[in-house]
């Protein structure tokens, strides 16, 4: 990783503003930092950048915390969410937030439209962890990664 | 409240089409038509079909992207007030989109207050 790579630090201050915005608006159920832990891979949602830097921006929580994380940002209730609902709602959190590492890291580069798994294992096997938040919304594990692709460019 | 204007929304997330139909009606924008298109292609056939009085755009879609579509609305001679909505804010992005016309670059994660400062001297 060239330049000044995002830390664990860096993560938590994106996704705060993403969660004031759009997931806590009254302030009572914000995202809570926890230690690290292995992600849960209920839902897990990812866009890639390439370009000047290469990597992965990976958003992982439990079920019902995407559920929660669909029914606020669609404005709809808990009971409504759909999985369709689930899987946009992850797409677009790991859109904002890859949207606004990427703006970190070296220029020029693109950023890929979401990728969501629902009930799946993803993994990137060429891909090393640059930072990665996990916290605590609502009582359930949500995570954010940064990974950074370790193949040599153009291999 | 002035009369209603027409906007087209253009964000190929249903969710963030959502989202930023709710942040305009917390900024205070009620009342107005929205019309939403989910992809680049879309957002220009809209404007041409539409003729909307603002486009509040993503920069990241298929199909066309939010400069592109710009790009082409003014090749075309079509100069209707045009923002963007994105999750990236470079400079470099910025540079691009003042270039080619647009008015504003409102960065996600955005709240009512930024929609309110971007959107007052057109709609206030």
């Amino acid at each position: 990783m060239t330049g000044n790579a995002p830390t664990d630090e860096d993560l938590f201050a994106i996704a705060e503003q993403v969660w004031s915005s759009y997931l806590d608006l009254e302030g009572t159920s914000p995202l809570i930092q926890m230690p690290r832990t292995k992600p849960s891979s209920d839902v897990s949602a990812s866009v890639s950048v390439t370009g000047a830097w290469r990597g992965h921006v990976v958003v992982s929580c439990t079920m019902p915390a995407a559920r929660s994380a669909a029914a606020a940002l669609l404005g709809i209730e808990l009971d409504e969410a759909t999985e369709d609902d689930v899987t946009d709602a992850l797409g677009e959190l790991a859109n904002i937030i890859g949207g606004n590492v990427k703006s970190l890291m070296p220029e020029p580069s693109a950023l890929s439209l979401p990728v969501v798994l629902v009930n799946g294992s993803p993994g990137w096997p060429s891909a090393s962890e640059v930072c990665q938040l996990n916290g605590e919304w609502l009582g359930e594990s949500v995570a954010v990664q940064v990974l950074e692709s370790t193949n040599e460019k153009g291999a | 409240m002035t009369l209603p204007m027409k906007i087209l929304i253009a964000d190929d997330s249903r969710v963030m089409r959502q989202i930023v139909t709710r942040t305009l009606r917390q900024a205070g924008f009620d009342g107005h038509d929205l019309v939403e298109a989910a992809d680049g292609q879309q957002a220009y056939d809209a404007v041409t079909n539409e003729k909307p009085d603002l486009v509040l755009s993503d920069w990241n879609m298929p199909e066309m992207t939010g400069i592109e579509v710009l790009r082409m609305l003014r090749a075309n001679g079509v100069q209707v007030p045009f923002g963007f909505v994105t999750s990236e804010g470079t400079p470099e992005m910025r540079g691009q989109a003042e270039d080619a016309g647009a008015l504003f670059l409102i960065t996600k994660p955005f709240t009512a207050e930024a929609f309110r400062d971007a959107l007052d001297p057109i709609l206030g």
